[in-house]
């Protein structure tokens, strides 16, 4: 499984962040290889509209079976991340990524979007 | 720190004079973010002084360099907003009619044209007159709102609130449905929503919450006017209790709104004896549901 986190920093003890679109880094958990990698999503800081779906596209490149965030995405970004096979997973904001990972595992986590 | 967004989708509903009420309830608790920057109003209630500035930079515009320019006419030919016309040496944009979406500038053979960001306004952390901080910001005349500068205000918010240890950070949000609405809910823990008893205020009511569902965020809300068209009180309280919405505390319509207004004040301050302690039993029920 490969499951992204929108994530404040770029290790297992940062803070997911609540913004799907504006989330400050995208991290990705190879679990068959046990690595975690970051995209800095910074850049999203300079676009006026549409950070939501810009977002979504990234994550779209990168084959995730599973999304965990805070508040969701919206509705733009909703509908770009419905045509792939993406499970998402919300309200895990002010989690770190490692207690979000765990409720993901314990079944803790609401499904959205 | 927990953040409250409260929103209304229509305008008029009494959303910013709320939310002053509620900054003056929760002043020693609190820092206040103004995200409706397009027409940005607590600061007329909050009076705040000594600001820290910054700038806003959002969007772009073209700009065509005229020692470049061939009057080939490409860019007139495909420009959707007719924001370029012939001027005597070289083409010219129209500033006020350019929105910025770089047609022209993708199809200049020259590479004549730029599309250089514009500076929209000034963003502001200040002290209010209730002693909290409040963050805010104004922009230029014509200049428009976006989800990067209500991001802006609210990162900067977000940041004062952690940084002097508030519980709460209080976020009027911007009007209707579209970008900057979803940026003002983008981290946001409970949604206050504030709607009027009119066809349009359940109407855009109903607008917003099915954007305010996409997010997953816990809401309540708060029925203004309630009297004026008691059908439609009972028609938007039946949809809030079919949504699960929290219904708080209706109100009547009131007088003391627009009159707290024309003096600078707060509800609170307006009318002490009536709207202090309906504040604080509203908060009260909020603080239990967060």
């Amino acid at each position: 499984m490969k499951i992204i986190f929108t994530s404040s920093g770029e290790s297992w003890d940062s803070v997911i962040d609540p913004r799907f679109g504006r989330t400050d880094f995208i991290l990705l958990y190879d679990e068959e290889n046990d690595k975690l990698s970051s995209i800095d999503n910074r850049d999203i800081m300079n676009v006026a509209h549409g950070a939501g779906p810009k977002t979504a596209e990234k994550i779209f490149g990168l084959g995730a079976d599973v999304l965990i965030t805070g508040n969701g995405p919206g509705g733009n970004a909703a509908s770009i991340l419905a045509k792939m096979p993406l499970k998402i997973y919300v309200r895990a904001g002010g989690m770190t990524i490692r207690q979000a990972y765990e409720a993901y595992k314990n079944n803790q986590l609401v499904q959205g979007a | 720190m927990k953040e409250i967004v409260i929103i209304s989708g229509k305008g008029g509903t009494g959303k910013s004079s709320i939310c002053s009420a509620l900054a003056y309830i929760l002043k020693e608790q609190s820092v206040i973010a103004d995200c409706d920057v397009d027409a940005a109003d607590l600061h007329l209630i909050l009076q705040p002084q000594s600001s820290q500035t910054s700038e806003f930079v959002s969007g772009v515009k073209a700009v065509i360099d005229p020692d470049k320019c061939i009057s080939c006419g490409i860019c007139a030919n495909v420009c959707r907003f007719s924001a370029i016309s012939a001027g005597e040496k070289a083409y010219q944009v129209n500033l006020l009619d350019c929105e910025g979406c770089g047609y022209c500038y993708y199809v200049c053979p020259e590479g004549a044209i730029s599309l250089p960001e514009q500076k929209v306004g000034a963003c502001f952390i200040s002290q209010s007159r209730l002693g909290n901080t409040l963050v805010h910001a104004r922009l230029n005349i014509g200049a428009e709102n976006s989800g990067k500068l209500v991001s802006k205000v609210k990162s900067l918010a977000r940041q004062q609130t952690e940084m002097e240890h508030k519980d709460f950070l209080l976020v009027d949000g911007s009007p209707g449905i579209g970008c900057p609405v979803i940026a003002s809910l983008s981290s946001a823990n409970f949604v206050i929503l504030v709607t009027e008893a009119s066809k349009s205020g359940i109407s855009d009511l109903k607008r917003v919450w099915e954007l305010v569902k996409k997010f997953k965020i816990p809401g309540a809300c708060i029925i203004n006017k309630a009297d004026i068209n008691p059908d439609i009180c009972k028609q938007i309280s039946k949809y809030l209790k079919q949504e699960k919405i929290l219904a708080l505390q209706e109100i009547p319509y009131s007088d003391d709104f627009p009159k707290a207004i024309a003096m600078g004040r707060t509800l609170v301050e307006q009318n002490t004896t009536k709207w202090q302690p309906f504040f604080q039993q509203m908060w009260a029920t909020i603080k239990e549901t967060l």
